[in-house]
């Protein structure tokens, strides 16, 4: 199943992309991105009153425990898909080095689209692990507490009831501010194409993760010198 | 203008009128009901004494069910407590916050009674008051009903010494002012309910605006930002580019002039 979510049948220049996200990675972000964008709406309709007409009648409570239950497949989903992705992007998003904190004192120029003389990154620049541990936490927190209104609701007093909705409540917002910004940083660096195809701009990439391109094409010789020796050994 | 009901438990007889009144009157379906008659004896035979608690919505002023509703659906209008249905998300928050334990959910959606908002505003009474044959209910201006409550009290403290007016202060004041023979714990009426907590205000009245206003301002200042810092990194794109074409076209001259 693995080797069948990474067949892609476009052709890419390598001089010129990079494969960024893998198909089953990217399966995983619409299936994360649907889910959660489902999930704020229908439960803005219980925070936002101009939006309540979507929660009357109960159906939008249906919809958000369907997406909830989406939302949760999502490191499972993942998992099946993509394993080595997985690991990958849990153990890179809590992992930083010198030019990761480097990168975060010169974050300001980041954030106003300027990447010259930023501090060389990997695949993942200091922001992207920082968002990525954020998502992650804020995830497991309004899981847990959204299971808990939905499971348990019945034995709470209204005053765990509002703790854990304060709980719930403030999770979604870390998670939709988060979100602007993922949103941000996508529009300003063009890198809609990275979910899309799964393919980026190779001279966007040595810009802003140029140890990343240094470590592909390092690789990308290992492979090729490896091939020379055993075509000379042949 | 707050209104309010009166209920005279000195004078109900357990009748169940209003039970059918407001059953019927407001056309609930099978299975709902917004007044329950609950009876009530105390003491040793031979000597008993009995009673009716007559459960039903208290309108509380600082109504926790309005407090916790999510959509607006449970709202405070002419001091009662009313209920749009069609509004309703079915949450059931109003379940759990209720410290009477009035509103239940009947097809995945709360029901309560809404002190027979239409009829009322048809120029009637509500129709448990117009049937009660006990005169044990009323429903006017709530100073009226207090002051109405407290003369039935003086008048009954002969035959009841502990009768007393309820609803004057709890939660806030309520909506149905109770003319009492006793202690309202003889009845398995709470003396003083919980107030609507901290926390759940916090909730609602911070919490949720704060959380509205962070995102929208997150929102608007991402647009902005995100114009100024695309423009930046186009132009700096720009320059990269140029630098190129400029070192590469630098190297095409070097290569013609080494040519003979």
């Amino acid at each position: 199943m693995t080797k069948l979510m990474h067949r892609d049948p476009v052709e890419h220049d390598p001089d010129k992309e990079i494969l960024r996200y893998r198909r089953g990675q990217r399966i995983v972000h619409a299936v994360m991105a649907s889910s959660f964008l489902i999930l704020l709406i229908t439960g803005l309709a219980l925070v936002w009153s101009p939006m309540a007409f979507i929660a009357a009648g109960g159906w939008s409570r249906y919809l958000h425990r369907i997406a909830a239950v989406g939302f949760m497949s999502v490191p499972f989903l993942y998992l099946l898909t993509d394993r080595a992705g997985a690991k990958e992007v849990l153990v890179d998003s809590f992992k930083y080095d010198k030019d990761d904190v480097a990168w975060f004192r010169y974050m300001y120029r980041y954030a106003i689209g300027r990447t010259a003389d930023m501090p060389p990154q990997g695949r993942l620049n200091a922001g992207q692990k920082l968002h990525h541990s954020a998502v992650i936490v804020f995830s497991a927190v309004i899981v847990l507490s959204g299971l808990v209104l939905w499971w348990f609701k019945a034995d709470l007093s209204v005053t765990t009831l509002s703790w854990t909705a304060i709980i719930h409540d403030l999770a979604m917002l870390a998670l939709t501010l988060l979100l602007v910004g993922h949103v941000f940083f996508t529009y300003v660096y063009t890198a809609w194409s990275s979910m899309g195809t799964g393919y980026v701009s190779k001279e966007d990439m040595e810009m802003e993760h140029s140890k990343w391109v240094e470590e592909i094409e390092h690789d990308a010789t290992d492979v090729q010198e490896t091939e020379v020796v055993r075509t000379e050994d042949d | 203008m707050e209104y309010a009901f009166l209920l005279d438990m000195s004078r109900c007889i357990g009748c169940e009128a209003c039970v059918v009144a407001c059953k019927t009157g407001n056309e609930l379906p099978i299975g709902t009901q917004y007044i329950d008659l609950i009876e009530h004896t105390s003491g040793t035979y031979p000597d008993l004494q009995g009673g009716f608690q007559n459960h039903r919505c208290y309108h509380c002023i600082d109504a926790s069910c309005v407090a916790v509703c999510p959509t607006g659906a449970l709202f405070k209008e002419d001091g009662l407590t009313r209920l749009n249905s069609s509004a309703c998300s079915g949450c059931g928050y109003c379940v759990q916050s209720c410290p009477y334990g009035i509103p239940k959910m009947e097809n995945g959606r709360a029901t309560k009674c809404d002190g027979c908002a239409s009829t009322v505003a048809g120029g009637e009474l509500p129709w448990c008051v117009q049937t009660c044959p006990a005169q044990a209910l009323k429903y006017d201006q709530r100073d009226l009903i207090l002051a109405e409550a407290h003369e039935r009290v003086a008048a009954i403290k002969g035959r009841y010494p502990n009768a007393q007016v309820y609803g004057e202060t709890q939660a806030g004041g309520l909506g149905l002012i109770l003319v009492l023979p006793d202690d309202p714990e003889k009845l398995d009426i709470p003396a003083d309910p919980p107030p609507v907590p901290v926390v759940t205000d916090v909730w609602k009245n911070v919490v949720q605006p704060v959380s509205m206003g962070a995102t929208a301002l997150a929102a608007i200042g991402a647009g902005v930002l995100g114009i100024i810092a695309r423009r930046n990194h186009m132009a700096e794109l720009r320059d990269i580019e140029e630098k190129e074409l400029a070192g590469a076209i630098a190297g095409d001259s070097d290569a013609e002039e080494v040519q003979p």
